[in-house]
């Protein structure tokens, strides 16, 4: 459960990331993309806590990918410092995103497994 | 079938290398790497001044501004020290994730935290102990981290020790390839079972005779 906390208040601040690295105005691009990939990093997060969706958290590797794409390959000179700012939080998203959301317990399929034998 | 108990000793210890007393070790030293990593990073960002170092004063903001460690930065795109940080973080949380049987139900985990600790800890600690020779300066701080990425692959090769045993006899006993890769990946079988229950049984025996009375 604690991964995906994280992963929230990671997307926190990737939300509040235009305005601490003082964006410009005109790029719209970097504004819609940090709001989008936040809603969508806490989207993914909250919903792993409902058992059945509890492995949707593995979809904000996508999101890792991407922030970490978009801190190599934009060339944005302005956005240099928001540029690492992504690289960052990509691969702490990467290493966070592959944690299962039940980490503390045993694994469902060995808890199965054992309920199963008892029978 | 009865469940392996959660503080099974496997083999060959004779402690759980998955106790939390342990990990919970790892995270702390971890944690202390990831702050002065930071502490690094943050000079190598400008959002500070200087460097403590009480030893080799102004050599360490030499090695941290140094062409290698410019090198470093212009590949990866963040200062390296920032790099480290994140490794550092890594430990700590792949310290924290799973149960204390993750030895065997969540072999892929502690393989992915041992390549996080093992491998990257020698490649760095290798780096920092040189960069004497090839940078011509030494910085303490990057000193001690180097000296937590040797303490930390002591404190976590036993639980990755232990998990590769685990997975080879599992390989062995099956001779498939998908049972192997079904346990990796935490998924039971009764194979994966037996084999957990003999590593963890045979071990508990041993010590049951060495703490034995003797007459």
């Amino acid at each position: 459960m604690w991964a995906r906390v994280i992963e929230f208040m990671l997307a926190c601040w990737l939300a509040i990331s235009p305005f601490i690295f003082a964006y410009p105005d005109d790029a719209t691009l970097f504004w819609v993309s940090d709001f989008g990939c936040s809603v969508a990093i806490a989207f993914f997060a909250f919903i792993s806590f409902y058992d059945p969706l509890k492995k949707m958290h593995l979809c904000n590797l996508l999101a890792a990918f991407y922030l970490i794409a978009l801190g190599f390959c934009a060339k944005e000179s302005f956005l240099h410092y928001a540029l690492q700012n992504y690289i960052v939080l990509g691969i702490l998203l990467l290493m966070l995103a592959i944690i299962p959301t039940d980490a503390s317990q045993q694994p469902k399929p060995w808890r199965d497994f054992y309920q199963g034998t008892d029978h | 079938m009865e469940p392996i108990p959660i503080n099974a000793i496997p083999e060959p210890w004779k402690y759980n290398p998955s106790k939390w007393s342990q990990r919970l070790t790892i995270v702390l030293v971890a944690s202390i790497a990831t702050l002065i990593a930071i502490y690094m990073g943050l000079y190598q960002w400008r959002l500070i001044d200087t460097v403590w170092d009480p030893i080799f004063q102004d050599q360490s903001m030499k090695v941290l501004d140094s062409d290698v460690s410019h090198q470093i930065t212009s590949w990866i795109h963040i200062p390296d020290s920032i790099l480290g940080a994140l490794a550092y973080l890594g430990d700590v949380i792949f310290a924290l994730a799973g149960s204390t049987r993750r030895w065997y139900d969540r072999p892929w985990l502690v393989i992915l935290f041992g390549l996080d600790v093992i491998p990257l800890g020698i490649v760095s600690a290798t780096l920092i102990f040189l960069q004497g020779t090839v940078v011509g300066s030494w910085c303490f701080l990057c000193l001690v981290t180097g000296v937590i990425s040797l303490l930390l692959i002591l404190f976590a090769y036993d639980e990755v020790w232990s998990s590769c045993i685990f997975l080879r006899r599992v390989w062995k006993r099956s001779g498939q390839f998908s049972v192997f890769w079904n346990t990796f990946w935490g998924r039971p079988s009764l194979i994966a079972q037996e084999v957990a229950s003999e590593m963890a049984q045979k071990r508990n025996k041993k010590v049951n005779t060495n703490v034995g009375p003797r007459y």
